[in-house]
């Protein structure tokens, strides 16, 4: 280890050392009271951020902590062994043998955020001997592998990037890849040709244009003239195809498109550019018109690579259920479950599902009971409780004991895979928006031809049709809509940018137009308004009970147990306050490790502990007899004075939900749990109000709790909808389209095909993968404030659209007017079309949008 | 003024050379990926 490192480390610690908090050396979050270790230099969270802080350490690889800066959030390893990717099939598959033995692979990484990742990512050849190249796509999160077979299995790259923090996929999207880039590369090239055209016939304009007013021989301006024709004609009709393709669309399919004057602009340019040379008189618009089609193939790149970012949605099913099952032979049903890929369990298999894992499969419970958290899938905020005979889902995870479950659908057909389905469906099916350019486009290029026609009889009855000609042609290339064109990629670019430093990050600029006029807002509760975990909100009764049921409490993983638990812990070491700041995820964690932790905390021991599923716990701690749980469980084992059924009642009318404590058969108090609300979630629903949405709450959870959180933000009981399932969801969502825009803002994956079928879409910070995926734009700060942020932000774009759309038709309408009356001069074309375009630029850097509210 | 019609023509070769060497790099991938190498400058080589 590096002395700086060390340093880093320690300063890192002594900052957050310093108030009640200690903060972990690995991720920053707060570290539990349990495994605050005294005259330690460094704390850990928990037992992963210890073995990742330790594996990097070890390598000197500490630079990691200096690069990631701000950026360090919670790091996810999910300790797969990835022993599929060994498998033949996959190899056959996705890699490739080169001619010198290697093997070739592309992997999809979760998690790839900041400069850090893409240092530590690549620095895997290092670590690992075999591994002979690695490098990181950043954009699209692809690694591309290169390997000796002999030296390295893959599933042990996969493990070490797991550990390193990056959940692996194998990379499905290769021949979407190989297209784009196909794309790209001939792009790319044409700008470079436009950009090397351009340039030069700007040189030899200059040398005609110091001619005009210096004197030139009529060889040397036609030997001039002869060469941009020369350079300009092969180069700008290659350069310029994307456009041609574009009008020849736009024609065909009758729709108009700012392509279509641009093609017209430029085909009639290079047209009598060449024929007034040949000709030997008028003008040429060479120099022009070189510009014109790189600033404008320019503005077409900056477009396409705004809608980069968006990451493929087929990873999704593969990041939601787990690869590797428990399996018990259908021929030897009484031996023990052996781990069998994913793949191979079959419709009718038996399956083991251990607490804490997630559930692989559709199917019916025949063993075991336990409750089942369904949050992810439904969005339900309490966990469900299972028994035999019933049905479980994938994706859904186990809390408690062990099932025992046959399948009834795996894969694609579970509920789990069929919405992923949807949401490619919805995504695929989603119509686009009429752009305001192009409708301005559409009116404008009607316009154009009209006046040409005009021009061109009018001066040939009035002068000749020499001249009739010669001034429609000039009106055609003056008015080609360069900064029309312009006007949208600059505004929208600026402000994704500006937007993207706020911690919105906005997946193309059509999501901003989308955004920009007010309709109805959809809103998720859990997670979305509230922090998505339940928490301790108040305790009715004998405080001195709580410790008590703590002690209890610390063995289960139920949900409500360990709200308990962490309230007790916080208070134990009097943090207050410091857990607040953004709950780590959506999806509650269960490692061994954290819990036994925790166990510590309290001096206190239970004995005897019984856990009685979907009702409480019973034990004995510090000779009394406990139980904690449900009211009516507790109730039929306890006396309940009349003080302790009120709390009970009001707790379940605030949208509370209620556990009974009972110390040697009384009940002596009330804990009350929640879901609490965002502290920031009044006041932006008001301002949303204000701006004119109209906002509703869409909801998987109990419809009373639902109703409960509206009436907190002042919204009616009619515009809270609970209870609402992800399929519910989605035909709410296409409801509401018929009447006007839709906008959806939710986080969990019960969310993602509605988020997918709205106007826009809108994942929330702690959003799971698929909702992010699904989405047209992801808040990575907590809270709803930042929505306020956005929608008045995209309003702010499409004023600036507007304003740049003015801009460039006054220059238009003065050039035109020019040409028709015959005043143009190439050299007043020349100037005047650059100085549109930079206008345009200016008034785009001017937008209000994203900006720090002052 | 008769130097330009030997030079000019040259001055468009080079620059068509340039125009291709372009397009080779283009082709090559080098310009596939421009989100990425920003990112690596920042990173000091410590080793190697």
């Amino acid at each position: 280890m590096s002395s700086t490192a060390t340093m880093n480390l320690t300063t890192r610690d002594a900052t957050a050392a310093a108030p009640a908090a200690v903060s972990c050396g690995h991720c920053g979050l707060a570290v539990p009271a349990g495994r605050v270790v005294d005259g330690a230099a460094v704390h850990y969270c928990c037992a992963g951020c210890e073995v990742v802080h330790a594996a990097l350490t070890e390598h000197g690889l500490d630079g990691y902590y200096r690069l990631a800066g701000d950026e360090v959030t919670p790091a996810r390893t999910t300790g797969k062994s990835y022993v599929e990717l060994d498998d033949a099939a996959f190899h056959a598959l996705h890699v490739r043998t080169r001619a010198d033995g290697l093997a070739e692979t592309a992997l999809y990484l979760e998690e790839v955020r900041c400069t850090a990742c893409v240092w530590l990512v690549e620095r895997t050849p290092t670590l690992l001997p075999g591994v002979v190249e690695l490098r990181l796509d950043f954009g699209r999160a692809r690694a591309d592998v290169v390997f000796d077979p002999a030296q390295a299995k893959l599933s042990a790259i996969a493990g070490l990037l797991d550990r390193l923090g990056h959940p692996v996929h194998p990379y499905r999207g290769l021949d979407r890849d190989a297209a784009r880039r196909r794309e790209d590369r001939a792009l790319m090239l044409k700008i470079g040709v436009a950009g090397a055209a351009a340039g030069n016939i700007m040189l030899l304009a200059i040398a005609l244009y110091a001619g005009i007013f210096g004197g030139m021989g009529t060889r040397d301006e036609t030997f001039f003239r002869w060469t941009s024709m020369l350079v300009a004609l092969p180069a700008l009709s290659f350069a310029a195809t994307p456009f041609f393709r574009g009008a020849l669309g736009a024609l065909r399919s009758g729709r108009l498109h700012l392509d279509l004057p641009i093609a017209l602009g430029i085909v009639a340019g290079l047209g009598w550019g060449a024929a007034n040379t040949v000709r030997g008189v008028g003008e040429i618009y060479f120099d022009s018109l070189g510009m014109l089609v790189f600033l404008l193939l320019v503005g077409r790149w900056v477009q396409s690579r705004q809608h980069r970012r968006a990451v493929a949605s087929a990873e999704l099913l593969y990041a939601l259920t787990p690869r590797v099952t428990r399996r018990f032979d259908r021929d030897q049903p009484d031996a023990a479950a052996i781990e069998v890929p994913l793949e191979a369990v079959a419709v009718g298999d038996r399956v083991e599902i251990r607490a804490g894992d997630t559930v692989p499969v559709d199917g019916i419970v025949i063993r075991g009971r336990s409750a089942v958290d369904a949050g992810l899938l439904t969005g339900e905020s309490r966990p469900v409780d299972v028994e035999p005979g019933q049905r479980v889902h994938a994706g859904t995870v186990n809390l408690a004991g062990v099932l025992e479950v046959e399948a009834i659908a795996t894969g694609e057909a579970t509920r789990v895979g069929q919405l992923v389905a949807r949401i490619e469906d919805e995504t695929r099916r989603r119509a686009p928006i009429q752009r305001f350019v192009d409708k301005v486009a559409g009116r404008f290029v009607g316009v154009i031809l009209a006046i040409a026609v005009i021009t061109l009889v009018a001066w040939s009855v009035v002068a000749s049709v020499g001249v009739g000609l010669e001034r429609s042609m000039a009106l055609l290339i003056v008015t080609c809509p360069c900064a029309l064109a312009l006007a949208t990629p600059l505004a929208v670019t600026i402000a994704l940018g500006r937007a993207a430093r706020r911690g919105l990050l906005i997946k193309g600029g059509d999501a901003l137009e989308r955004l920009a006029h007010p309709g109805r807002l959809f809103l998720d509760k859990t997670g979305t308004l509230t922090e998505g975990a339940i928490r301790l909100v108040g305790w009715d009764g004998d405080a001195a009970a709580r410790p008590l049921a703590a002690a209890l409490e610390a063995g289960s993983a139920h949900p409500l147990a360990r709200a308990l638990c962490d309230a007790e812990a916080a208070a134990a070491t009097t943090t207050t306050a410091a857990t607040d700041e953004a709950p780590p995820t959506v999806r509650p964690e269960r490692s061994p490790e954290r819990s036994e932790g925790r166990s510590r905390t309290g001096a206190l021991l239970a004995e005897d502990v019984a856990e009685e599923l979907g009702h409480g716990l019973r034990g004995r701690v510090d000779g009394h007899a406990v139980a904690v749980g449900s009211p009516r469980w507790v109730s039929a084992h306890a006396t309940v004075p009349a003080a302790m059924t009120a709390a009970i009642d009001a707790a379940a009318a605030a949208g509370e939900t209620p556990v009974a404590v009972a110390v040697d058969g009384a009940v002596v108090a009330i804990a009350r749990f929640a879901d609490r609300l965002r502290p920031d979630a009044a006041a932006s629903i008001v301002r949303l109000r204000a701006a004119g949405w109209d906002v509703q709450l869409l909801s998987g959870d109990d419809p009373r709790i639902v109703t409960g959180v509206g009436a907190a933000l002042g919204l009616a009981p009619a515009a809270c909808h609970g209870g609402v399932t992800p399929e519910g969801k989605l035909a709410a969502i296409r409801a509401a389209r018929e009447h006007g825009p839709v906008v959806m803002v939710g986080d969990g994956v019960n969310d993602a095909a509605a988020l997918a079928a709205a106007t826009c879409g809108v994942a929330v910070h702690g959003s799971a993968e698929a909702s992010v995926d699904a989405a047209d734009v992801f808040v990575r700060r907590p809270g709803l404030a930042p929505l306020v942020e956005l929608f008045a932000g995209a309003g702010a774009t499409l004023a600036v659209i507007r304003r740049n759309l003015k801009v460039s038709l006054a220059y238009n309408l003065t050039g035109g007017t020019l040409a028709v009356i015959g005043l143009i001069h190439p050299l007043i074309a020349a100037v005047m079309m650059p100085l549109s375009s930079l206008s345009v630029l200016f008034s785009s850097s001017r937008t209000r949008g994203f900006r720090e509210e002052s | 003024m008769a130097a330009l019609y030997f030079i000019l023509p040259l001055a468009l070769l080079v620059a068509g050379g340039a125009v291709a060497a372009f397009a080779w790099s283009v082709k090559n991938g080098q310009l596939d990926d421009l989100d990425t190498p920003p990112r690596r400058m920042l990173v000091d080589d410590e080793r190697s």
